[in-house]
């Protein structure tokens, strides 16, 4: 399929994910993670249908790049608030635990499995992969609690502390994507330590986002609003890219930094939030199609164990939560099961590892990810619900089935 | 793109010059730490640095009263190739993809500002300059050329008849104008009135005019500079067949997005991303006309519709992105060390240029009764000059190889000059004039406040 072509599939995903979401809140059309679109780029991918030719993917790489900064800008932009209020410290303390928590658990796990299965890998590669799988397993998408709450008219704290949690999770795997970009550095003139790369990661995220902060917040016209928007976005993705460093990790601390020092924060997260899904569908296409479960020996053994981690870990999160928070105690353990669902963070980072990493690390990163948000697609809003209607929070009057009754 | 006279404090002016600055030096500090890169990080990072640095200097400048294009075009000057090198040749040309989109949002919103009733009010007129700038200029910069032979080596083994030739197409090149350049300025200056409407008709419609013209010229001249070629209609008929069908495509384009507009009305970017892309490759494939197809997508959606208000406004959003990055990126492309060598040249056959076209404006202007103000000024919007002179100069130095690569050079350094001081002057024209908006844009700020937090909105 020709390049041109695959531009105008993804336009037209980009178009078609435009109405699927409407400002801040999800319609009831399509799944919550959006993996049906994951699927859909792995069945035209180079592994099934070949529609879409490795030769061709690659040219879509600058643009895969920019879409996976752009989300992450966009979740930078908004981080940390939920319907339009600030998360409390303390809940994003918590969700910062429960995200590490996971992450180190499920990267734990295939740490300790892949010299059993492949003995061979590189010490360097086991880190990489461990902890990519482990930052790609730690989150709960927001995406999949907020389509429970809306869907089902869930209100109550434990919807509340859920959705808190989800909305501040992300800034753990993305700082830890950060540190594994740097174990196998690019070519510099001038040589610089590991910690030293981290720091300009997230340095050039914070510099580029005082600049938009401070021409935003002067007397800058809205016209002139995208024109800045873009520019910082790309120049950030750019220079990340360029040193070969994550620029999912630099496009976040941009929107982060955006949103903590613009005076204007407020009508930046109105101008950027009806971009995210437009993005996200041609994004999720893309890295479906990037899969690859032929990469390696060992990838299905890798896939599996990272599953059952993650399980494991949400499961132990849920039974810790109900024990901590005296409101989540009728929701019981099962409420960990809710916190499954995952989606474009986990997602982004395995493309992010995929398209850094050309070898075994970054296609075992992308299909656990991948394999991870599928599962929890089946299994997250399903538990979710149940544990919130076992909470008291969802009524037994049916769901509001359709994009209006959510919007409703 | 902003309001031409608003004020701001001089804590402002020095926040954006310090970041402009750091922002060169951080960018120079990137290429040399990774001199060698990946081609398309490349791209992205001059996209992003040309946005930025383009908004930022054009809001310098506008401190002594340049327009915005100015700074764009400045922007990409300072960073291209020739100067800090922060752009490498590579990702300049990659930029030239961006700048297909550019140009289909720009010929639709040109297009889209023709209004069959200011046409037809403006008709005599129109006219009448259309006569006077074909001729006067096409003879005037013609015989200018010629007469400049000692000073252009490249001329030097043509005999006088293949001279008469070169100097045709040097003449009918003279003609075309800018189209991008006069939209931008109106898109900055918002401005309103005769000289406003009659520039941008007689620049939107001269485009057809000058792709007839250098089609006639090239029929003529061919045989002047070749003598073994013959005298052939063909590539009239083939321009004919083109313009027809770029006409006939343009408006069914047209209809469908007055139809989509009406009915659907949402996501106006997307599509015309996808048109600018999508279907300008295929008119490419088709060897058809985009620019032409374009804009007469806009003047249907204008005249056939009532959706012409919410397309310009759509294409409007756009500007901000679309002008910076097509103006920085020509300011990237100017050839500094081939401008240093041939300026002398270049600038005489600029000034005969502008000579000639005001010339042309005052005696068309006397003739068709033009308002004092069209009498005055209505030559300075003539002056910028790129796109189609470009297209041109290619089809020059493909077909006489023996003097293309000199041909090329000097329409390279014209078109350098007129581009900078083209928009200069229309901007000036159109501050004295009057007709340049003073009230402010909306600001951000006042976004904010009518932007109510999600929370109030939700509950």
């Amino acid at each position: 399929m020709s390049a041109i072509w695959v531009l105008m599939g993804l336009l037209l995903l980009s178009y078609l994910g435009s109405f699927l979401f409407g400002s801040h809140r999800i319609r009831g059309i399509g799944l919550p993670s959006g993996a049906e679109y994951v699927v859909l780029g792995y069945v035209v991918g180079p592994d099934v249908l070949g529609m879409l030719e490795r030769t061709t993917l690659h040219d879509f790489d600058p643009i895969a790049h920019v879409a996976l900064g752009w989300l992450m800008f966009v979740v930078g932009a908004t981080y940390g608030t939920t319907r339009g209020r600030r998360v409390p410290g303390r809940r994003l303390v918590v969700g910062w635990i429960v995200t590490l928590f996971t992450g180190v658990l499920v990267g734990g796990a295939v740490w300790l499995l892949l010299p059993l299965v492949a003995a061979s890998l590189r010490p360097v590669d086991r880190v990489l992969i461990a902890g990519g799988v482990g930052a790609a397993g730690a989150e709960t998408t927001r995406y999949a609690v907020r389509w429970v709450v809306e869907r089902h008219h869930a209100a109550g704290p434990v919807s509340e502390l859920i959705g808190e949690l989800a909305e501040g999770d992300d800034l753990v795997p993305l700082l830890a994507v950060a540190a594994f970009f740097t174990i196998r550095p690019a070519d510099l003139v001038v040589p610089v330590s590991q910690a030293g790369l981290v720091g300009i990661t997230i340095g050039v995220g914070v510099l580029l986002g005082a600049v938009a902060a401070a021409l935003l917040g002067r007397t800058f016209r809205i016209a002139e609003t995208w024109g800045v928007l873009i520019g910082v976005l790309l120049l950030a993705v750019g220079i990340a890219e360029r040193l070969e460093l994550a620029t999912v990790s630099t496009s976040f601390v941009l929107g982060a930094t955006l949103s903590r020092l613009c005076p204007h924060r407020d009508a930046v997260a109105a101008i950027l939030a009806p971009t995210e899904r437009p993005v996200m569908l041609p994004a999720l296409l893309l890295a479906g199609a990037h899969i690859d479960f032929g990469a390696a020996p060992y990838l299905p053994a890798v896939v599996a164990l990272a599953l059952a981690a993650r399980v494991a870990g949400k499961a132990l999160v849920g039974l810790g939560l109900s024990r901590v928070f005296r409101a989540a105690r009728p929701a019981g353990p099962r409420l960990g099961l809710g916190l499954l669902p995952a989606g474009a963070l986990s997602m982004s980072v395995g493309l992010a590892f995929a398209l850094r990493f050309r070898d075994a690390a970054g296609a075992v990163v992308l299909a656990s990810s991948a394999v991870i948000t599928l599962f929890g697609e089946f299994v997250g809003p399903v538990s979710l619900r149940s544990a919130l209607a076992r909470a008291g929070e969802i009524s037994d009057e049916a769901p509001a089935s359709s994009a209006r009754g959510a919007e409703a | 793109m902003s309001a031409p006279s608003a004020p701001k404090e001089f804590l402002t002016r020095a926040v954006q010059l310090f970041v402009l600055v750091s922002l060169f030096v951080v960018l120079l500090a990137a290429t040399r730490v990774v001199p060698v890169l990946d081609s398309r990080a490349g791209t992205i990072t001059a996209i992003g640095f040309l946005l930025i640095t383009g908004t930022l200097t054009s809001e310098l400048v506008e401190v002594v009263g340049l327009p915005h294009l100015s700074g764009y075009l400045l922007a990409g000057v300072l960073a291209g190739p020739h100067v800090f090198h922060i752009i490498e040749h590579k990702a300049v040309e990659d930029l030239s993809t961006v700048n297909a989109l550019a140009l289909a949002l720009i010929a639709m919103e040109g297009g889209a500002q023709l209004r069959v009733e200011a046409i037809q009010k403006g008709l005599r007129g129109l006219g009448y300059a259309t006569l006077a700038q074909t001729t006067i200029v096409l003879l005037i910069s013609g015989a200018v050329f010629a007469a400049a032979r000692p000073l252009l080596p490249f001329l030097a083994p043509l005999s006088p008849l293949a001279l008469a030739g070169v100097a045709l197409i040097w003449g009918a090149l003279s003609v075309s104008r800018s189209p991008s350049a006069t939209l931008g300025i109106l898109s900055q200056t918002r401005a309103s009135g005769p000289i406003a409407q009659s520039t941008v008709t007689f620049v939107m419609s001269s485009n057809v005019v000058v792709a007839v013209l250098v089609a006639a010229v090239f029929v003529v001249a061919r045989p002047m500079i070749d003598p073994s070629a013959s005298l052939s209609l063909r590539e009239v008929k083939r321009l004919g067949y083109d313009l027809l069908a770029s006409v006939a495509i343009g408006t069914t384009l047209g209809l469908v997005l007055a139809a989509y507009i009406r009915v659907v009305g949402k996501q106006l970017i997307l599509v015309f991303v996808a048109l600018g892309f999508g279907l300008t490759a295929m008119l490419h494939y088709l060897r058809f006309d985009p620019l032409l197809t374009f804009m007469v997508a806009g003047f249907t959606v204008q005249n056939l519709s009532r959706q012409g208000p919410r397309l310009l406004e759509s294409i409007a959003h756009t500007g901000s992105v679309v002008y910076v990055v097509f103006f920085a990126t020509a300011g990237a492309h100017v050839d500094l060390p081939l401008l240093r060598e041939l300026w002398p040249v270049a600038l005489l056959l600029c000034g005969a240029r502008a000579g000639s076209t005001w010339l042309a404006s005052r005696v068309a202007s006397r003739a068709a009764g033009d308002p004092p103000a069209v009498r005055t000024w209505g030559w300075s919007g003539l002056v910028a000059q790129a796109g189609l002179t470009l297209g041109v100069m290619t089809v020059v130095e493909r077909d006489f190889p023996s003097f293309g690569a000199g041909f090329r050079a000097l329409v390279l350094s014209t078109v350098a000059i007129n581009e900078l001081a083209g928009p200069v002057l229309f901007k000036l024209a159109l501050d004295r004039s009057g007709e340049s908006a003073t009230g402010p844009h909306p600001s951000l700020s006042s976004l904010s406040e009518r932007c109510a937090p999600p929370s109030s909105a939700e509950s």
